[in-house]
């Protein structure tokens, strides 16, 4: 821990949105009693009671309850005294239909940050994504940290228009922070990407082109340390900043690096194979665009359709202002996120 | 300067163009004891005649009175100067040496020899002495400040570029005169015995199997008279455009004109609380945070052309106008992977240019401008007006927005200063219209020496490569052919 960055006591509460989620999951572990244990009460929303594997304590409340309804919204809030900080890891990324993108992430988190600003919250910090950037115009390019808007679909506008909610509440007098995090990875992650370890341990990763594009990526211990730091430093309010591993990574190292994990840990995986033109990738965004304009979603067109794209982002300002460190890199992180589905029983 | 008016004329080495590579070929030539004569189609305009930047000056010093136009989805606006000095003149007289990086990515690839990075420096030495490089000694224009401002606030990296300039006592940017080719290198060339012709354009080359044996011109002012010029050796510095459609008309072909490599722009106009414009004047600081894919800096911005980069959304734009001391015009240059054709066709004056852009130079123009956009919000800009049919107005960071998913290259007036590579230099065959010193390959006397020759683009203001690659050529020349 940094002296100089990190000068907020941890709170008396701390709100966590999202806390049955990938993301969620790994913070409140962290937070509970992992790297960033903490004193005080940590209070959980959870979008299902039996999705969540967190027991509840003494220290930990479970409210069970929807950031689109405003009265769940209120009742997360209810009977804290003392600082209170809200950790906003609620969205949605693969939705089940279009209009989820707007009324979770958009209107969700125009509720929690009303809320929290009803309720005096000392600071929140909101988790963003590179989304409302869009993708890099080049393979050589690299986002600094003040970045025009250009949203990248359905999801990109919604996370760009919570960003804007997100801006008008710390006018309005709430201490909000945002972080943003790119693809993300590490334990506690849902069944999408154990198709990630299997397309790669068979051969069958759809590498689009060369493979020489370029994505920046985060595993999750190091994203929940930005998330901290974003927290507990004292900065301006309506402030975001990357937070992401060391350097981007190229897709080609991204699937040649899980394999050499995946191999280190006892599989047999084969060569990688799937080598599409660079085009499938132009054409699987084109049908994605279509559907995604008549209201429909599909999550492996819409994956595909980023693939050929570069999203490489510079950490620079995070470093600067937060103290911000990566300590995790591609290569390990992909090993213990390996492990942990192994412990698991998760066949990959 | 002495003025020719005979119908025929002779010299060992007929230059065509008096450019960056025109007049310093000349007046390597002449001070090394040649008999040069240099045929220029355009005037001889004084520095400090017309106002720089103004309308009139784009009527007297520039070929078709200012604008011409690549074919092509979007069509590329391109300027050219046509005048004595050509586009030196004209310019914003913005010096940047050629990268390293840039001249071994020329050598390696284009098998150019005998092109040491430090040779190529040492000219620049000279040419920085002999045009008064230099940055601006006192203040700087608002224009300029503003870049500083925005950048910095954004910590994007930005500098003063040094010009071709001498500044007065004041030492302010807007009092400085230029040291263009009608104030240093055209002077030393007639001083040392060359002479010249203006107002006179190159037909063709006479050619008889390798060897060029005469010129046809004729007088664009003299009733079309034509005119003809024997000679030992011709060297063509026509320029980008005019250099590849010559050689065409004259009969050579081989990778002439099919390599033309721009930087293509994109602007805005931006408006300020209070008096910002300088019409006689453009700003000097470029943000290269992004460089060499995306660079930023200042147009030229009087209020003709205020007015034109508001016409592609008059309808929201239009009321600006009358504000425009307020509004200056700023652009974002691209590296670009497309390349464009110019080719000569029979019975038409000017060749006909064509380029494309690539999917990666469409989305580099767009990041760029809405880059550009967020400089200036962060100069505390009240409103951008960038240059696209069916832009938005920006206010905030949110109508940034609005305005990249409205983008489309094809859109928008996208315009280029920077032509160049329509008969690379080098060994390779393949590749190359020229060998490593500028001679046409297949020919036994006919030279190119101007920006024709760089190889592609540079990624920075293209003129202190083409005066130093002409110098060097010049002098390997006068090695050679002496005596």
């Amino acid at each position: 821990m940094t002296e100089p960055f990190m000068t907020l006591d941890p709170p008396d509460t701390t709100v966590i949105t999202g806390a049955g989620g990938w993301l969620g999951t790994g913070l409140v572990a962290s937070l509970a009693d992992g790297a960033w244990a903490r004193p005080g009460r940590l209070r959980l929303l959870v979008h299902d009671a039996e999705a969540t594997r967190i027991e509840p304590s003494d220290r930990i409340d479970v409210v069970v309850g929807d950031i689109t309804v405003p009265a769940d919204v209120d009742r997360l809030f209810d009977g804290l005294s003392g600082a209170v900080d809200v950790l906003h890891t609620a969205g949605v990324i693969h939705p089940t239909s279009m209009t989820q993108f707007d009324a979770v992430n958009h209107r969700g988190t125009e509720n929690i940050a009303r809320a929290a600003r009803r309720h005096g919250a000392r600071r929140m910090v909101h988790v963003s994504s590179n989304s409302p950037f869009g993708t890099n115009p080049s393979r050589s390019d690299t986002f600094r940290n003040d970045e025009p808007y250009q949203p990248y679909l359905g999801y990109g506008s919604s996370k760009m228009d919570a960003e804007l909610r997100i801006l008008d509440a710390a006018e309005q007098g709430l201490d909000v922070v945002m972080v943003r995090p790119p693809w993300f990875y590490g334990p506690h992650q849902p069944a999408r990407q154990t198709t990630f370890f299997t397309l790669v341990r068979t051969g069958r990763f759809p590498v689009l082109g060369d493979g020489g594009q370029r994505r920046s990526m985060v595993y999750i211990d190091n994203l929940v340390q930005g998330i901290v730091r974003a927290e507990l430093t004292p900065t301006d309010p309506g402030l975001g900043w990357w937070i992401a591993d060391a350097r981007p990574y190229t897709v080609r190292e991204i699937v040649e690096t899980v394999g050499r994990a995946m191999r280190d840990e006892g599989f047999d995986v084969k060569v990688n194979r799937l080598r599409l033109p660079d085009v499938a990738g132009t054409v699987a965004e084109r049908i994605d665009r279509t559907l995604q304009r008549s209201g429909r979603y599909n999550q492996q067109l819409h994956v595909l359709g980023e693939m050929n794209k570069t999203i490489a982002v510079d950490i620079s300002a995070a470093r600067r202002d937060l103290g911000y460190e990566p300590e995790v890199e591609l290569y390990d992180g992909m090993r213990r996120s390996i492990r942990w589905c192994l412990d698991r029983g998760i066949e990959l | 300067m002495r003025t020719i008016v005979e119908r025929h004329h002779d010299c060992d080495v007929l230059i065509i163009g008096s450019g960056a590579g025109g007049a310093t070929t000349a007046a390597t030539l002449a001070e090394a004891g040649h008999d040069v004569l240099i045929v220029e189609e355009g005037t001889w305009v004084p520095q400090g005649s017309v106002t720089p930047f103004s309308l009139e000056q784009m009527e007297q010093q520039y070929r078709s009175g200012g604008v011409t136009v690549a074919l092509g989805l979007p069509s590329i606006a391109y300027t050219e100067g046509r005048c004595a000095g050509g586009g030196t003149e004209v310019n914003s007289g913005l010096y940047r040496r050629p990268p390293g990086y840039t001249l071994e990515r020329w050598r390696a690839n284009y098998g150019i020899v005998d092109f040491a990075t430090d040779d190529i420096e040492s000219i620049c030495d000279e040419v920085e002495r002999a045009l008064s490089v230099q940055t601006v000694p006192g203040e700087q224009t608002p224009a300029s400040d503003i870049l500083s401002r925005g950048a910095g606030a954004l910590g994007w990296q930005h500098d003063e570029i040094p010009r071709w300039m001498t500044y007065p006592e004041s030492g302010r940017a807007a009092d400085g005169r230029r040291q263009s080719m009608t104030e240093t290198y055209l002077p030393r060339a007639l001083a040392a015995g060359a002479r010249i012709l203006t107002e006179h354009r190159l037909d063709r080359l006479v050619m008889h199997r390798s060897k060029a044996l005469r010129a046809e011109l004729t007088s664009t002012t003299d009733g079309e008279r034509p005119v003809t010029i024997s000679f030992r050796d011709v060297i063509v510095c026509g320029g980008a455009i005019q250099t590849p459609a010559m050689l065409q008309r004259s009969g050579m072909r081989h990778r002439i004109g099919r390599t033309l490599a721009v930087h293509p722009t994109v602007k805005l106009a931006a408006r300020f609380d209070g008096e910002v414009n300088t019409p006689s004047d453009v700003a000097v600081i470029q943000v290269k945070e992004f460089a060499p894919e995306i660079s930023f800096g200042g147009s030229a911005s009087h209020p003709g052309l205020v007015a034109l980069a508001l016409t592609d959304n008059w309808r929201d734009f239009g009321h600006a106008v009358t504000a425009w001391p307020e509004l200056v015009i700023y652009y974002a240059a691209i590296t670009s992977e497309g390349r464009g054709l110019v080719q000569s066709v029979p019975g038409m004056r000017d060749p006909i240019v064509t380029y494309r852009l690539t999917r990666r130079d469409r989305d580099l123009l767009g990041r760029g401008l809405a880059r550009l956009a967020l400089v200036m919000l962060e100069a505390d800009a009240i409103e951008v007006y960038p240059s696209f049919r069916g832009a938005p107005v920006v206010r905030s960071r949110r109508d940034l927005a609005a305005m990249t998913s409205a983008f489309s290259a094809n859109n928008a007036s996208v315009m280029t200063v920077h032509l160049c590579s329509t008969a690379p230099m080098g060994e390779d065959l393949r590749r190359c219209a020229t060998d490593s010193f500028g001679r046409v390959h297949g020919t036994a006397n006919v030279y190119v020496n101007d920006a024709s020759l760089l190889p592609d683009a540079p990624g920075v203001n293209p003129q202190a490569s083409v005066m130093a690659i002409a110098i060097r050529n010049a002098r390997r020349f006068a090695d050679e052919r002496s005596g």
